[in-house]
């Protein structure tokens, strides 16, 4: 009798702790329901219907997919945000790496370095895409001003197909070199010192301390770096929104996947066909999520 | 275990309460406040807060609120002192003023947002680029009996081709509120220096190129004229004027195909060709009005809306005046826009806020806007104000152009065709393509979006 008391009070306190708990995650649970959850489903159904700009819609099965597809706009833009995700992320990850393994050392100065470094990551993109905007300006800009030392004739580096995506790429590697420098430079004063020591007291210099030491411990950093780089190279749009004028030749060569959805649903009031275009790029990032975790399992080394 | 799914059961039948209550809550409100409004911060849900007891005559007792949504800080103070005087008339009718940006599509978001939750601002601006699109999902009420209440008389009081725009099947949808026209401003320090006699009304364009070739000085980086690839303030005025079309009456095609379209395209292409303007690439980086603000333009078409702009500008507002545009061909022509206030159809207060809307299309209202000297007041009694505002300019060369201007062209999918045939025409201005070409490529693309439309 007296047990079975215990135990029911028992479960009575498991339960109100249970509810406590429930109550303290309430707040984020929920939101996440309503704001992402909610959303998202809501955004797979609309890309089966017609939705005006008033978010009335009717179902319409697969057409907006089936125009999607049939569409030229499409490949392009899938074109050039793969070529953006080319330019971007390995040459971006690659600086980070160096920047992260020279800001390690015991520098002077290396703090100020740091933080200078780490400052287009808190800088508002568009405030970036504007400056960098000056920059390739064709008649007064920078750069031009630049090359003219040298003797080189500049161009109107956004308004050619071939210079204008790369030129937003240098932006985008200019500005995501900072962040993922902090996640590494982390990574690296993770590694304990005694494998350094124990690397030296074999002979090993100090190339071969980073390449045989740093990079492996680092690839979980490395890893994190590379999907986090890869999403946002795939959702690129703030800096070519910016930069890129609708009277520029390279309007076409720079239309990234979110410009095309952008355009179709706040330009032109197709949401639902803008719905199956932001369907189409969670694929796609999905897939090359996937493929990253399956092939992490053959390069990144946990402890 | 049985227990643990028994508190799971119960825990998430509450989290589901709440979270219904949660998302019943938010959807009146949540669906604006994620659009970041830029002012009056917590008024999303005003217009819910207001009584259903409309504003019943002679119930001086009863307060009718009304909310009304506009874009344009510079036009705040005028706004409120023309709902300050409304008020002061009508003491049972208090009106609270929403600020939305324009950029980025936020002030549209916005009020789609609210209109789709049934919650939308009374009155509220609207443009040529919208009206149809909202009038086809009824989403706008009809003003006319207001119109005729308030004793306006549309033919009368406003330019035609403006109200015309507002003017949907037979019925009003907007109140005429101001309108732009274009107008050549010019650099008269550029002129002096080369010892050019300034511009006179009743100019041809031949007479702009002269004067473009005597004023163009590219080693200095000074250029006579500028060529950018804009429909509005540029070449439509030309194609009118040309006696070309883009869109028929119907808006089932596109008139990029008719030679004389191409004409009045053409003479813009020609000035980049000659060298009196920068190139399209050199203007899509450095604009036209920047170099114009910068001094190192000697002539621009610009809308009257840039005017503020350019008297605020420090470097060129003791320099510069302005003159009609030319005549092209013997003719003249130019292409008037507008904004209207129009009434949702959802609002309830629609009686007191249709009164409202009309209320701000008579003499007193559009004396008090045009008095600031931002816009130029829609009434035909009222233009006079914005040319005084700045006695030194001669502004009347926009408001004198009001009664032969034509409408710009519209649609439903205007914004869509407007990129489309940018699209096609910069490969025409910068070469790659001759204009026969870029304009059937315009008319292909163009009339399927129409049919599309149409279907």
């Amino acid at each position: 009798m007296k047990s079975a008391l215990s135990r029911r009070t028992g479960s009575r306190h498991q339960l109100a702790d249970a509810m406590w708990g429930y109550f303290f995650v309430a707040p984020v649970v929920i939101g996440l329901a309503v704001f992402y959850a909610f959303p998202f489903l809501q955004n797979i159904y609309f890309s089966f219907c017609e939705v005006d700009r008033f978010n009335r819609s009717s179902f319409i099965g697969l057409d907006n997919y089936r125009e999607m597809f049939s569409s030229g706009e499409l490949y392009q833009s899938t074109g050039n945000t793969f070529l953006y995700v080319l330019l971007t992320v390995p040459l971006g990850i690659f600086l980070a790496i160096l920047v992260a393994a020279l800001l390690n050392s015991k520098a002077r100065g290396q703090s100020a370095l740091r933080t200078l470094y780490y400052l287009p990551a808190i800088t508002m993109p568009a405030a970036i895409a504007m400056v960098w905007k000056w920059i390739y300006n064709g008649n007064y800009g920078v750069l031009n001003e630049f090359l003219k030392v040298f003797g080189v004739s500049g161009r109107n580096w956004l308004n050619e197909s071939a210079t204008a995506l790369i030129a937003v790429a240098v932006v985008g590697i200019w500005s995501m070199v900072g962040y993922n420098m902090v996640i590494l430079l982390a990574g690296m004063q993770g590694i304990s010192p005694s494998y350094y020591e124990a690397a030296q007291i074999d002979g090993a210099g100090a190339l071969a301390c980073f390449f045989h030491i740093t990079i492996p411990m680092l690839s979980p950093s490395i890893f994190f770096v590379l999907i986090t780089s890869l999403i946002s190279g795939f959702q690129v749009f703030d800096t070519i929104y910016m930069m890129i004028g609708k009277t520029s030749l390279a309007y076409e060569s720079t239309q990234s996947l979110v410009m095309l959805f952008y355009r179709n649903a706040f330009d032109y009031g197709y949401k639902g066909y803008a719905s199956a275009v932001s369907i189409y790029i969670f694929v796609i990032i999905l897939l090359f999520t996937l493929i990253q975790f399956v092939a992490q399992k053959k390069w990144v080394h946990y402890e | 275990m049985k227990k643990i799914q028994h508190i799971n059961a119960k825990i998430l039948t509450t989290a589901l309460a709440g979270l219904m209550v949660l998302t019943s809550a938010c959807s009146s409100s949540g669906t604006a406040a994620t659009t970041g409004t830029t002012a009056a911060a917590g008024s999303d849900s005003s217009a819910a807060e207001t009584s259903a007891a409309t504003t019943t005559e002679g119930d001086s007792s009863a307060s009718t609120k009304l909310s009304f949504m506009i874009w344009d800080a510079n036009q705040q103070p005028a706004m409120e002192a023309m709902a300050a005087a409304y008020t002061k008339e009508h003491p049972d009718v208090s009106i609270e003023i929403q600020l939305t940006a324009y950029k980025g599509g936020e002030y549209w978001t916005k009020l789609e947002a609210g209109m789709a939750g049934g919650n939308a601002p009374d009155v509220f601006w609207m443009n040529t680029l919208h009206v149809e699109n909202y009038v086809d999902a009824d989403m706008l009420a009809p003003l006319d009996d207001a119109v005729k209440t308030a004793g306006l008389d549309l033919d009368q009081d406003f330019p035609a081709a403006l109200a015309s725009m507002y003017k949907i099947n037979d019925q009003m949808y907007g109140i005429p509120k101001d309108f732009d026209t274009n107008a050549v401003w010019y650099n008269k320090e550029l002129f002096d220096a080369k010892g050019v006699a300034y511009p006179e009304a009743g100019w041809t364009w031949d007479d702009m190129v002269s004067l473009a070739k005597q004023l163009n000085d590219p080693d200095n980086g000074v250029y006579g004229i500028a060529a950018p690839l804009d429909f509005q303030t540029c070449y439509y005025n030309t194609v009118f004027a040309a006696g070309g079309w883009i869109l028929n009456e119907d808006k089932t095609q596109s008139g990029y195909n008719d030679p004389k379209t191409q004409e009045g395209i053409q003479i813009w292409i020609d000035l980049i060709n000659e060298g009196l303007s920068p190139s399209l690439a050199s203007l899509t980086d450095t604009s036209a009005d920047a170099m114009f603000e910068s001094g190192k333009l000697a002539m621009i078409w610009a809308g009257s809306y840039m005017t503020p702009e350019y008297v605020g500008n420090e470097v060129i507002k003791d320099k510069i005046d302005l003159v009609e545009l030319p005549t092209y061909d013997g003719n003249e022509a130019n292409v008037i826009n507008g904004l209207g206030y129009s009434v949702y159809s959802g609002s309830k207060n629609k009686e007191a806020a249709e009164a409202f809307a009309a209320w701000m299309g008579g003499t007193e209202a559009m004396k008090i806007q045009g008095e600031t000297g931002v816009v130029i007041s829609a009434r035909n009694d009222a233009q006079q104000y914005f040319a005084a505002s700045q006695p030194s300019l001669n502004l009347k060369a926009y408001t004198d152009k009001a009664a032969i201007a034509t409408a710009l062209p519209v649609s439903k999918v205007a914004s869509e065709m407007y990129d489309l045939e940018a699209n096609s025409l910069k490969l025409a201005y910068s070469g790659e393509l001759s204009l026969a070409d870029a304009c059937a490529q315009a008319a292909e693309q163009s009339d399927a979006l129409l049919a599309k439309m149409n279907k």
